[in-house]
């Protein structure tokens, strides 16, 4: 298919041609109200401020299938994702779809599709998206048609982490919009570790939403691991909500080869005592462009959030941070931090940070750091001077530097896989002197 | 006798401005608008070269093609550019010998404000030129600045006296496509200061300039120009007051300095204009535009400022370091109360190797106020080594109050290394209480911690500011308790 028509186009178009087959109802609405923003504001541009350092212009080009084939030839073939040793729920969706439904004792895992027929969300989905403002999380909610949802029960406790592994075929230009609905009812405690896995080489763009909602005193804690092949775009909006005394740990790992990678992190504190933890890691190389965004809302007094951000830039990579913390009039007592450290480890990488606070009320405290430079001198020496390798004694500064954010991933088989994965792209990487 | 919190915070918040007065002088008014006709109108009445009126007619059409800016973190008031008279000059009826001409109303109000005017006032090493509503209306120690071959004027007398200097700085480091003010303060900008210092030359004096804003409705559009040549050393004061109005007065002018190899220019703000009634009306908004550059090596630039009034500040004090080795520094107290705003901070552009860059900004926002710091740290491929610390500290008082920051902080240079801190937070009440304790009472406590906050910003002031200064701060902050 050869068409010299845009993008943008195709969806309006594609939007207008399932006019009849679509649900009734607030679904209808909520889908309408996505398309008008996005039609509105199309695709985002350098000159908006969200989007100043990150141009997706370039990705947007490809003639993309808008809505993928269910890929059979995918069975069997997705054992790359595996972690090694960890022992977990597997949950296989295959170009965002899952086959049917999963039980686990205590939490309920269905796809998208039948969970929307079978319950009411309308309560949950797209309810906190601000999405009038961001274009793509507007897209996928007009758009999504896959995806799962996962009800972890009043005061259950999930004994093993869920495993969602993404497989998707790239063997023709595809544009996924997958969306995942996660309930964590009050008391209950949840670890959902998602993964990659693309088969084919051509130009995959994800335009991912998920929805995680923390009931009270529950507990949810979340791993977004980023790997996928350099033809592989990501846009990820994430809006967590936290119920009073709940506890939220975040972790988001950039890792290469993926051209693009997008995180859209947005935290709503919408009740009393809550913890929120986000760390993040961001180990772009090549060409690579990771950009991590993340709101913490404070609109409740006595929280508490803490937030670490840290990038190594190789090659001719380039990454971008922008952390917002803002706290409401009302949310006093609050504490929140924030953190930004960046290495530089090439002439040509480039970093854009950014860390804000917005501050409305005066009972608080908060701080927000941001460094950026190259490896410390007097330690590469020191290592040197024990014998080790120019090289060696590079990677294990980086390792080192890195070990602040691995060190809190709770799941053992997790941080070593991810710290092999940081090894191996370090011993990989071109040093410059 | 201490007083309770409650008590205090009434008090305090109910302050207003205590320098309103309004002088009663005939003015030679232009008549409201903006069109070509009234820049036409302004270069003939100061006799301006055609090329400066050409000028003025490309910053127009610049101005009439740029939008509004809509970033910034308040909301912009609407303002009508045609309901503003661009020139305003005192009326002279013939040229003065001596302060004894001046006129008497004029000097008291000088006096009134503290200024030293008078050359028995002046006290060792200021010279004062006293820009009254856009003209100068006198200049003192003009004799030892000419020993020296140091030019202190106004610009235009500059323009008549050294075209040539004038024409080839003059827009060079703002151009009037630069932002709408910038472009609005090329078209129609009255007067300002116009400073150049010779190779070799350090200024034996503080230079220092009065802005004041008089005239009912003359938005002010001063435009000042530094050039410090090779090796030279200059430092500049400039301070404001604004008489009481009801009706919003905005003030958009222009800084430009221009620091040459080895030379260093020091630029220190006191701004306390009109800043509204407590309901937040009135009050001055301030849009400015400053901008340095360290054009060669070595080369050194610094900002001081203190922000106390205005019922808008909008400014960002920058520094090009296109130099190798050179430096920008930029120190900064902003406090806001009432229904004030205040965005402002700075940009550090690194061009060159070994350049070094520091930013210690500290906000202090009470009442209704909104202190947003803003900034851009940008590091170029080449600038190799170089170096950037910023910290910005925030202090709230009272809960209704903001404060913001936001810093890009912007790297392509491996070598560079960026370090960037903010807090924000209130008065412990452990502080107060400690000092409370020995016998301090909680009014004068928290003029203590909140001069104490801001003496890293306060110590960079020249001698005659500092205390200005914190008398300002004192004024502004005496007995609030967070």
């Amino acid at each position: 298919m050869i068409t010299t028509t845009t993008l943008y186009d195709r969806f309006i178009d594609l939007y207008k041609e399932n006019e009849t087959s679509r649900e009734e109802g607030w679904l209808k609405n909520l889908r309408d109200t996505a398309f008008e923003a996005f039609a509105t504001e199309g695709f985002p541009h350098i000159k908006m401020e969200d989007w100043r350092f990150t141009n997706v212009t370039p990705f947007l080009k490809e003639n993309y299938h808008l809505q993928p084939r269910r890929a059979a030839s995918l069975h069997g073939r997705h054992n790359a994702a595996q972690i090694p040793s960890l022992d977990a729920y597997e949950v296989v969706l295959k170009n965002g779809m899952l086959n049917e439904d999963i039980a686990i004792p205590g939490v309920k895992i269905s796809p998208l599709r039948t969970a929307l027929q079978n319950s009411n969300f309308q309560h949950y989905l797209g309810k906190y998206i601000p999405i009038h403002k961001h274009p793509f999380a507007a897209l996928n909610t007009a758009f999504f048609e896959h995806g799962i949802v996962i009800e972890v029960d009043k005061k259950a406790i999930c004994d093993k982490p869920v495993h969602i592994t993404h497989v998707y075929n790239a063997e023709e230009p595809v544009f996924v919009q997958p969306r995942i609905l996660i309930i964590a009812h009050p008391g209950s405690k949840v670890e959902i570790v998602e993964s990659l896995v693309v088969i084919g080489d051509k130009p995959l763009f994800i335009n991912s939403v998920s929805e995680c909602y923390i009931g009270e005193n529950a507990r949810a804690d979340q791993y977004n691991l980023q790997i996928a092949p350099v033809n592989t775009h990501i846009v990820n909006f994430k809006q967590t909500i936290q119920q009073s005394n709940s506890l939220y740990n975040n972790h988001t790992y950039n890792l290469p080869e993926a051209s693009l990678i997008r995180n859209n992190l947005h935290l709503d504190l919408n009740g009393v005592n809550t913890e929120s933890h986000l760390y993040g890691l961001y180990l772009p190389g090549g060409t690579q462009l990771t950009d991590n965004h993340t709101v913490v809302n404070h609109l409740f007094p006595n929280c508490f959030s803490n937030e670490l951000y840290k990038g190594v830039l190789r090659d001719s990579s380039r990454g971008v941070f922008s952390g917002r913390i803002y706290v409401h009039q009302d949310a006093q007592k609050t504490n929140a931090f924030q953190q930004n450290n960046n290495i530089l480890f090439s002439d040509n990488a480039t970093i854009d940070s950014k860390p804000q606070l917005e501050i409305f009320a005066d009972d608080v405290k908060c701080s927000h750091g941001s460094t950026v430079g190259s490896l410390n001198k007097e330690a590469l020496f020191y290592l040197r001077s024990r014998g080790i390798g120019e090289a060696a004694a590079r990677n294990l500064l980086v390792r080192a530097f890195a070990f602040d954010v691995t060190d809190k991933i709770q799941i053992p088989a997790v941080k070593d896989y991810i710290e092999q994965v940081i090894i191996h792209k370090m011993e990989e990487t071109h040093h410059e002197q | 006798m201490a007083k309770n919190s409650a008590e205090i915070i009434e008090e305090y918040s109910d302050k207003e401005y205590e320098y309103g007065f309004v002088t009663d002088i005939e003015m030679d008014v232009v008549p409201k608008g903006l069109n070509e006709d009234t820049i036409h109108l302004i270069s003939a009445k100061k006799n301006e070269p055609q090329w400066l009126l050409e000028w003025r007619l490309k910053a127009y059409q610049s101005f009439l093609k740029q939008p509004e800016p809509h970033w910034q973190n308040f909301e912009l008031p609407k303002i009508d550019f045609q309901d503003i008279s661009y020139y305003a000059a005192p009326r002279q009826k013939e040229k003065l010998k001596d302060m004894d001409e001046v006129d008497p109303e004029l000097i008291a109000t000088f006096e009134k404000l503290g200024i030293p005017l008078s050359e028995q006032k002046v006290l060792a090493g200021v010279a004062v030129d006293a820009v009254f509503d856009s003209v100068s209306v006198a200049t003192t120690f003009q004799k030892t600045l000419k020993e020296h071959g140091i030019i202190f004027s106004s610009v235009s007398k500059a323009v008549q006296e050294y075209p040539e200097l004038v024409q080839k700085y003059l827009g060079s480091v703002v151009p009037y496509s630069d932002n709408m003010f910038a472009a609005l303060n090329g078209a129609v900008f009255s007067d300002g200061s116009f400073v150049y210092i010779p190779k070799g030359v350090r200024c034996p004096m503080e230079l220092s300039t009065y802005f004041r804003i008089n005239a009912g409705n003359t938005g002010q559009f001063e435009r000042t120009l530094i050039i410090a040549d090779e090796g030279s050393y200059v430092s500049y004061l400039e301070g404001c007051t604004a008489p009481k109005r009801d009706e919003n007065q905005m003030h958009a002018a222009v800084v430009e300095l221009i620091a040459h190899e080895n030379a260093e220019i020091k630029y220190s703000t006191v701004q306390n204009w009109f800043p509204g009634n407590k309901d937040g009306t009135g009050g001055i908004y301030n849009f400015v535009t400053k901008r340095g550059i360290c054009k060669g090596n070595n080369a050194k630039i610094s900002w001081t400022q203190v922000e106390t009034g205005s019922a808008i500040t909008w400014k960002y004090p920058s520094v090009i370091l296109q130099g190798d080795n050179s430096t920008g520094e930029f120190y900064s107290v902003a406090v806001t109360k009432n229904k004030q705003i205040a965005d402002t901070g700075t940009k550090m552009i690194h061009m060159g190797k070994n350049t070094k860059s520091r930013i210690i900004s500290k906000g202090i926002s009470a009442g209704e106020g909104q202190n947003s710091y803003r900034g851009q740290v940008k590091v170029g491929t080449k600038a190799e080594n170089a170096r950037n610390f910023t910290q910005c500290d925030s202090l709230l008082i009272g809960d209704r109050c903001g404060a913001h920051t936001f810093p890009y902080i912007e790297s392509k240079n491996r070598s560079a290394t960026i370090e960037h801190e903010a807090t924000t937070s209130k008065i412990g009440e452990d502080q107060i209480f400690y000092l409370n304790q020995r016998g301090i009472d909680t009014e004068k406590a928290v003029a203590l911690i909140v001069n104490g906050y801001a003496k890293e910003v306060l110590n960079h002031l020249p001698m005659e500011f500092a205390v200005e200064a914190q008398k300002l701060l004192s004024i502004t902050l005496e007995g609030s308790v967070g």
